[in-house]
């Protein structure tokens, strides 16, 4: 509830005031010496808060900081809720977002998108004595998930009478799966994957099921109609990419050696287009 | 993209949905206040009892529910008693509507919370004379409640019910928390799915404020129609 209503505040300041039309965001940017992202912070590995030296880090942090470094400006980080990711770019109170945010259609409306930096598929993990196998079982069933994201749409795309039951984190949706509160849990990939490692001895009891909900390609997303801005972003993201710095982000935050275990990379910074 | 687009509140998907969120909520309401009211009397009672083990019942129950914010009892109820019950209850529970029930338990012991309060005041407000004219008669404490003192009584609750009653109407949305597709979980949904922040939010407001002015209503008809007998 807090973020939507902090969306609603967001919302209702942007009919009082108007949007405030900019010249150019990517002079505005090295004028001011920084570049502000928007992250979760809380969506180990991609922003998180190192528990050591309490500073955000992950693999979109890394993504973001090559930019910064492109532009010439210092990276400037700030927390904002699922929710919050478009108004919050839109009213400009931050120059990106990089906060897991899924590329569709819809959004293609509101906002602009830099290259695909992430694919990952949406899951559904089970336990085992529920006798499910394949997605479409989970008809007429409880699903649990994280709201605000687009866990939820898809869900009832890929099974349209799942009564789906969304909760503010994924902790809380994770934990009502562990007390049997619903049959299924739906998140992206390397978030289930990372719950599911947490289960320790338990995760015998679980079974991940294999099929995708859907496809998704995650990437920055850039305020609408800021060439100059998404050239830079875009150029940097290449560049990554054939200097071979971006295998090893992917690596250093996915790899087989961390919790969400990925053995190998099935997209590049390439494109951003989506079908 | 228009600045604001009452289609979107006015038919449609979303519109049956931000309804049925609303037809929940005051579900929620409707059987939150059924059980609360008879809780709240009871608790009154007790608080007033002339045997003091009962009287402290009474206090441990008002005040251990009201020094705790709604959000921990309503979590309380969701994630925490229904792993207390034994296995094959919950597993026929949580197969239900287990976030409705939750919330309604929630919001039920907490509103009884308060409303005890306000009849025990209106209860107190009655000169106790009253009270020792029942008992002259011969009637036992329960009987002089029940004939004397709380016919009497309970006009002048219901002020303060009914201002509790409206808390209650806005305390159901805190069922979000717990996955209920109440009013205020919709208008997150329709927001999320549409980025229309302004017109879901809109809506749940403009619900908000006509069912409690609604029940604002009721009570002004209440009192002109029942006023309070001078005592």
């Amino acid at each position: 509830m807090r973020h939507t209503l902090l969306t609603a505040a967001l919302a209702a300041s942007t009919l009082l005031t108007g949007i405030a039309a900019h010249a150019d965001q990517l002079a505005d940017i090295k004028k001011k010496g920084e570049l502000v992202v928007g992250v979760l912070g809380t969506d180990e590995p991609a922003t998180f808060i190192d528990p050591k030296t309490r500073q955000i880090v992950g693999y979109e942090v890394d993504l973001v900081n090559a930019i910064a470094k492109k532009i010439g400006v210092k990276p400037v980080l700030k927390q904002i809720a699922v929710a919050a990711r478009i108004p919050e770019l839109q009213q400009g109170h931050v120059d990106l977002v990089a906060a897991g945010l899924t590329h569709n259609k819809e959004r293609e409306a509101q906002i602009d998108f830099s290259l695909t930096t992430f694919v990952t598929g949406q899951k559904a993990i089970v336990k085992k004595d529920s006798g499910i196998t394949d997605v479409p079982q989970l008809a007429g069933k409880k699903v649990l998930t994280i709201r605000g994201g687009t866990q939820e749409p898809n869900i009832r795309k890929a099974v349209p009478t799942a009564e789906v039951v969304t909760f503010d984190t994924s902790q809380q949706a994770f934990q009502a799966l562990q007390q049997g509160k619903g049959v299924g849990y739906v998140d992206d990939e390397a978030a289930l994957l990372r719950s599911y490692a947490k289960l320790g001895p338990q995760k015998a009891q679980y079974v991940v099921l294999k099929q995708n909900l859907s496809t998704e390609a995650l990437a920055i997303g850039i305020k609408k109609g800021e060439s100059g801005l998404k050239a830079v972003v875009d150029d940097t993201l290449r560049e990554l990419e054939k200097s071979g710095e971006a295998q090893k982000i992917f690596v250093k935050w996915y790899g087989p050696n961390t919790a969400s275990g990925f053995q190998t990379r099935d997209f590049k910074l390439e494109s951003d287009k989506i079908d | 993209m228009p600045l604001f687009d009452y289609s979107l509140l006015l038919t449609g998907k979303y519109h049956d949905m931000l309804v049925a969120g609303l037809w929940l909520s005051l579900q929620l309401l409707a059987a939150s206040l059924v059980l609360a009211l008879p809780i709240a009397l009871v608790v009154a009672l007790l608080r007033l009892s002339p045997l003091a083990p009962l009287r402290w019942l009474g206090f441990a129950y008002v005040e251990s529910i009201r020094n705790i914010p709604l959000l921990a009892h309503m979590l309380f109820w969701y994630f925490g008693a229904p792993e207390l019950l034994p296995e094959g209850i919950k597993q026929w529970l949580y197969a239900g509507h287990i976030e409705a029930y939750s919330a309604i338990i929630a919001l039920s012991l907490y509103t009884a919370a308060f409303m005890a309060e306000d009849i025990r005041s209106g209860i107190r407000a009655i000169p106790t004379v009253q009270f020792e004219a029942g008992r002259a008669l011969g009637f036992g404490f329960l009987g002089t409640m029940r004939r004397v003192v709380l016919p009497q009584a309970l006009r002048v609750t219901v002020p303060p019910l009914i201002s509790q009653t409206l808390s209650l109407w806005k305390n159901t949305s805190i069922a979000t928390v717990i996955g209920v597709a109440e009013l205020m979980y919709q208008a997150g949904q329709v927001e999320s799915a549409t980025f229309r922040s302004f017109e879901s939010f809109a809506f749940a407001s403009a619900a908000y404020l006509s069912v409690s002015l609604a029940i604002t209503g009721l009570a002004t008809w209440y009192h002109h129609r029942f006023p309070v007998r001078t005592i």
